[in-house]
């Protein structure tokens, strides 16, 4: 068949490859843990922000986070990189894809840690009131830690997500590895084969994350209590 | 912004939701075959969907959209372009879809089918009878999830040259240069058809909801 | 006195380690309610579930009407696993309420009662609904028929579980803690329903916490404690005094909830 007889493991040829093949693999890496801490940022000072801020700030918020949600994120890309100068905001395609990532992911955190804030018994924060914590006390040593253990599944899905629109940067011109291996097959007439090691590879990061992640899960259980 | 410019937005709009309805419709019939494989205790069934689901739930949809549009041609499949969308949509959504209702069966109550069990029914009548229309309404709203999310992924079929609405905006802008106000409205359009889903979706939702308020 | 409705002898059942059956003999007989009464974890729910086949016993017999149930078991202690047509025909006899009502929330109180009418005895629609509407006027919920479970009070559903497992005639009842689940007062339309069915002259089983019921519509009390038929009898003798220290501290719990009717 075609494709087999294609495949050409030329080493010498692969091998002068392998340097931009790693700087693009740094490249997906990089943008998407940035990206993560971005986006878990943000959206845990939206969701804050949010729940004990003023009403109005509440509802800005919240048309944000259904904007970002209710859109896809090639258009919010195309918006940030190809409209952003018009509005005086100029950057270049790693800065871009970077901001783009943070900013979809937290609309998308805000409301994961909103539901972990509201997951945790009532109960349990008037607790902490009727003890005379303060409000800051109450968030960082009763809410976080319980919310954690609840929101866990959810962040880890959420994670696994921002990984894979990593991809979507390659269209912003974000030189990761969805780019730079069709460029690369492009190059040597072995588009589908490098296409298809390309898929191999995400499939191969995407399952070791959700193992990771159920094993996280299986660690923290242990705080598991019977709310409700 | 002219009337005309939106007004062709709003076209390549239905191009969009066309191409999602059709992707999610035939992606939920695949979801469901490859959901019966998965539940099957024939392992030759059970096994291959698993890798199903994994692949296309692991593998990013712009990924997937690009080696279904390439290898399409390569294996002497030759399919217009749109084609090879909503081929690639519908593998993507299927996996999704089929893990959904794997949920929803698993969440039927087993008192449900014990009391079936002591009505007489068989195995394939509860199947039927019991089973599937409750799953099928434990389902529903991550059906409805799956329809906003697929009508968003629909955008990335832009790449491989389909003509939707990012493309029709990607298009514009490249005589018009005015890519604020082409993403802006594109991004309204595909919001107010993402609200109208979720709106019909809480109204299917409500209607089978069995007289619960 | 005509032959038991069923027999049971040294049923045994295992949960991995756990045993919760222990070589249980016990008769049922025709026409009257036996009442299975104890503490939690005695394993009376799960004796229960094996009369009705939803649990598989590791050891012993069951037969109902002299037929067996499941398994065989010769002299040697051999047991052979019976095909799914007898087990199914055995069980056509038996029908089953269920503490959680279990009603199926597709479909309508009418919809409930006559679908196995429907489905499995393949009666025609008209008539299946005729059938069930029967059934419902009995326990008195027929103006209730087109409402779905979720629009029912927790006493309504579990009448209408009742009429369910009446429309197919059984000739054995099985009441699994059948009221445990519902809110005091409702207790009553539910009791008063199975007070009748047992007026009637047929043969139950009752799993139950209401001790004082147990008391006045059983013709036999059957006590279990962690496994195994502590006594069996007439509820006056079960009951006399002086009583078994075990059913002693069992009914302490009790006596200050009005079942101080007991001798």
């Amino acid at each position: 068949m075609e494709l087999g007889a294609r495949v050409r493991f030329d080493y010498a040829l692969v091998a002068s490859k392998l340097p931009e093949i790693f700087h693009a693999l740094g490249i997906t890496l990089y943008t998407w843990i940035l990206g993560l801490v971005g986006a878990c940022a943000l959206g845990f000072l939206v969701a804050v922000a949010r729940r004990y801020g003023p009403r109005p700030l509440d509802l800005a918020l919240g048309g944000y986070v259904e904007l970002f949600r209710g859109t896809p994120f090639l258009i919010q890309l195309f918006l940030l990189y190809f409209g952003g100068p018009y509005a005086g905001l100029s950057l270049d395609a790693i800065p871009a894809g970077l901001l783009g990532l943070s900013v979809y992911g937290a609309a998308y955190f805000s409301e994961i840690f909103r539901g972990g804030f509201e997951a945790v018994p009532r109960g349990h924060v008037e607790a902490g009131e009727c003890v005379g914590l303060s409000r800051a006390q109450i968030i960082g040593r009763i809410l976080l830690p319980e919310m954690t253990m609840l929101v866990l599944p959810a962040s880890v899905n959420m994670a696994i997500i921002l990984m894979k629109e990593t991809a979507v940067l390659s269209v912003v011109t974000v030189p990761e590895l969805t780019l730079t291996i069709s460029a690369i097959g492009t190059e040597f007439y072995a588009f589908v084969e490098c296409l298809f090691l390309l898929a191999l590879f995400y499939w191969g990061l995407t399952e070791i994350c959700s193992w990771l992640g159920r094993i996280g899960e299986a660690r923290l259980a242990r705080f598991r209590f019977a709310a409700a | 912004m002219t009337p005309i410019i939106f007004g062709l937005l709003v076209e390549a709009a239905l191009y969009t939701v066309v191409i999602s309805g059709v992707s999610i419709v035939i992606g939920f019939l695949i979801g469901m075959c490859v959901s019966a494989a998965r539940l099957s205790s024939n392992r030759a069934f059970a096994i291959p969907a698993r890798v199903f689901v994994s692949f296309f739930r692991g593998v990013p949809l712009l990924v997937q959209l690009l080696l279904i549009y390439n290898l399409l041609p390569v294996i002497g499949i030759n399919v217009p372009s749109v084609v090879a969308a909503v081929v690639g949509l519908s593998l993507c959504t299927a996996a999704y879809q089929a893990e959904n209702l794997r949920g929803g069966f698993a969440s039927v109550p087993r008192g449900l089918l014990e009391a079936a069990d002591m009505a007489g029914l068989t195995p394939f009548q509860q199947l039927l009878r019991i089973r599937v229309p409750i799953a099928f309404r434990l389902t529903l709203p991550s059906l409805v999830n799956e329809a906003i999310l697929i009508l968003k992924a629909s955008s990335l079929v832009s790449v491989v040259g389909v003509i939707e609405l990012t493309r029709m905006a990607q298009n514009l802008d490249t005589s018009l240069y005015e890519p604020l106000q082409l993403y802006s409205a594109a991004g309204l359009l595909y919001f107010i058809i993402n609200r109208a889903l979720a709106f019909a979706g809480t109204a299917a939702e409500r209607r089978w909801n069995w007289g619960r308020a | 006195m005509s032959e038991p409705a069923i027999v049971v002898r040294r049923l045994s059942k295992r949960f991995g380690e756990t045993e919760v059956l222990h070589e249980i003999d016990l008769e049922v007989a025709q026409g009257q309610a036996t009442c299975v009464i104890g503490p939690s974890g005695s394993g009376k729910s799960t004796l229960l579930r094996c009369l009705a086949f939803l649990e598989e016993a590791n050891a012993g017999t069951i037969e109902v009407h002299g037929e067996p149930l499941g398994f065989t078991e010769d002299a040697a202690g051999r047991r052979a696993r019976l095909p799914p047509q007898r087990i199914r025909a055995v069980r056509k006899q038996i029908g089953m309420v269920f503490q959680q009502f279990n009603l199926w929330p597709h479909m309508t109180a009418l919809g409930n009662v006559s679908e196995a009418l429907k489905t499995v005895r393949r009666l025609p629609r008209a008539e299946a609904e005729a059938r069930a509407m029967a059934q419902l006027r009995k326990i008195g919920l027929e103006n209730r028929a087109g409402h779905y479970p979720a629009q029912l009070s927790g006493g309504q559903q579990q009448r209408v579980a009742i009429a369910r497992a009446l429309a197919l005639e059984p000739k054995i009842m099985l009441f699994d803690e059948a009221t445990a689940s519902l809110d005091p007062e409702l207790t009553g339309e539910v009791l008063n329903v199975m007070r009748a069915l047992a007026a009637d002259g047929m043969t139950m089983v009752i799993v139950t916490h209401e001790i004082g019921f147990a008391a006045s519509i059983g013709r036999k009390i059957a006590f279990l404690d962690k496994g195994r038929v502590l006594l069996a009898g007439a509820p006056q003798d079960v009951f006399r005094k002086p009583r078994h220290p075990r059913i002693d501290q069992f009914l302490d719990t009790y006596l200050d909830r009005g079942a101080a009717m007991l001798i």
